[in-house]
């Protein structure tokens, strides 16, 4: 049985048994795993506050033959991003990108780069406690490296140009219509020129986004965009943006 | 070919969605059911659904009872200042079993899990804030697990409630993060207690 050693972040855990945690990794080497990790219920566990959501740690994990899952041996945590989460909408902005990184990667595939990308929005979630652009970018790099990321200027259906028109999207989009192929008088509305400032933010770190003095307006209407279309991409709802839609 | 007839594997399915019982755990039980005498097996089947029947919710503090309001919040020897809010009725069971709280109890039934789908109106909080309106109690104490979800239930509660005019305490850390209360013995419960906190 080889011994494993990775950096990962955990993105949930589900109880197993009387004592022990499934948990949900998406690791730096391997992709996203899921292991068994005996006993992390316990009080004594040698995991400790390890294993919370969204802990960023390094792992030796041991494959199984024939097992789906893998089985933890030990843990060390490299960064805790426990303390943020107290604030009740930082944990539902954290918990919807861990959500979506579970739904949205596929297992044992390796991904680097998206890896790099929950790390970054989660420690600009915990520098500035601010919900909206950390998740718009989150949002934005991963419908751009899972290569969904539509044409943001012009109309999906007919594929005129936008230029100074508003678009609009509603359940199901895979991108922005123009008012002639809109589908439904319900539809959202996305103000024009809008999503080309927000994705002109998103091109450099998000870092230096954040260090920029003030959310631009339309940050929090751009990453409802994005994240209708996650969930028309994912073809299923997502369970955390409901409470994200409530509560930031 | 199946590995169980029909009526066996849907036993074993059944105990299978119960906490802690694996595939293994559901065909032991499964196969010792099957072995015991017809009466053992009425008399567990009446159990279950006589707990179901007569047990409900407190309407005062969600705690499971025979009879509402509950024997806690009926017992006039207990001290009606103070609330430990818990997420459920099992952790009420840890907490008197220091023998040292006399106050009376809040279950929550959860913590603020989004991931789970559940935020504040998944939680029963609405009785518990009509019960403070009555500016009787003084004390908030709140235990929830010492994880994630129980700590932002917890700030989330004290953010809510302070307004109110109490004091809204947490229960210390000598129930190390990451596990669960219903694990905690006596003494760790006790210490946790006494080395409560404002927040
Ligand atoms: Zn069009
Ligand atoms: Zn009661």
């Amino acid at each position: 049985m080889p011994l494993r050693e990775t950096e990962a972040i955990v993105l949930r855990s589900y109880r197993l048994g009387e004592a022990d945690k499934i948990v949900s990794l998406l690791t730096r080497q391997s992709g996203r795993l899921r292991a068994v990790a005996a006993g992390a219920r316990r009080p004594k566990s040698r995991y400790g506050g390890t294993l919370e959501p969204l802990s960023y740690v390094r792992l030796w994990l041991f494959e199984r033959e024939n097992r789906e899952l893998l089985r933890m041996n030990s843990a060390e945590l490299l960064e805790s991003f426990f303390d943020m989460q107290k604030d009740y909408r930082v944990q539902v902005a954290a918990q919807y990108v861990a959500e979506v990184s579970e739904r949205f990667l596929p297992e044992r595939e390796v991904n680097e780069r998206a890896f790099r990308l929950l790390l970054a929005v989660l420690r600009g979630l915990k520098r500035s406690g601010e919900v909206n652009r950390p998740l718009a970018y989150f949002n934005y790099w991963l419908l751009r490296l899972g290569g969904f990321l539509p044409d943001l200027a012009s109309c999906a259906a007919c594929g005129r140009a936008l230029g100074n028109e508003p678009g609009y999207y509603g359940a199901g989009s895979e991108g922005l219509s123009c008012a002639a192929c809109r589908r439904s008088p319900a539809d959202q509305t996305v103000a024009p020129g809008l999503l080309a400032v927000i994705a002109s933010g998103c091109q450099g770190t998000l870092d230096r986004w954040l260090a920029a003095e003030k959310a631009p307006a339309g940050v929090r209407e751009t990453r409802r965009f994005f994240e209708e279309l996650i969930e028309s991409h994912l073809e299923r709802k997502l369970v955390t943006r409901q409470l994200l839609a409530e509560e930031v | 070919m199946k590995d169980f007839a029909e009526p066996l594997a849907r036993l074993i399915d059944a105990l299978k969605r119960l906490p802690g019982i694996g595939q293994k755990s559901a065909q032991r039980i499964a196969f010792h059911l099957e072995r015991a005498p017809r009466e053992d097996a009425e008399r567990l089947a009446a159990a279950i659904l006589d707990a179901k029947d007569k047990i409900r919710l407190c309407s005062l503090c969600n705690n499971l009872t025979e009879q509402d309001p509950c024997e806690y919040c009926t017992d006039p020897r207990r001290d009606p200042e103070v609330i430990c809010v818990v997420e459920t009725p099992y952790n009420v069971l840890a907490i008197e079993k220091t023998r040292e709280y006399h106050g009376l109890y809040h279950v929550l039934h959860g913590a603020l899990s989004p991931l789970q789908g559940i935020g504040p109106d998944q939680l029963k909080l609405k009785n518990l804030v009509e019960r403070l309106k009555g500016g009787k109690v003084k004390e908030l104490i709140v235990a929830t697990n010492p994880n994630v979800e129980g700590e932002a239930t917890a700030i989330y509660l004290s953010t809510l409630l302070k307004p109110l005019g109490l004091k809204v305490t947490r229960i210390g850390m000598g129930v190390p993060v990451g596990s669960e209360l219903e694990f905690a013995d006596e003494v760790t419960m006790l210490k946790a207690l006494e080395g409560r906190r404002e927040i």
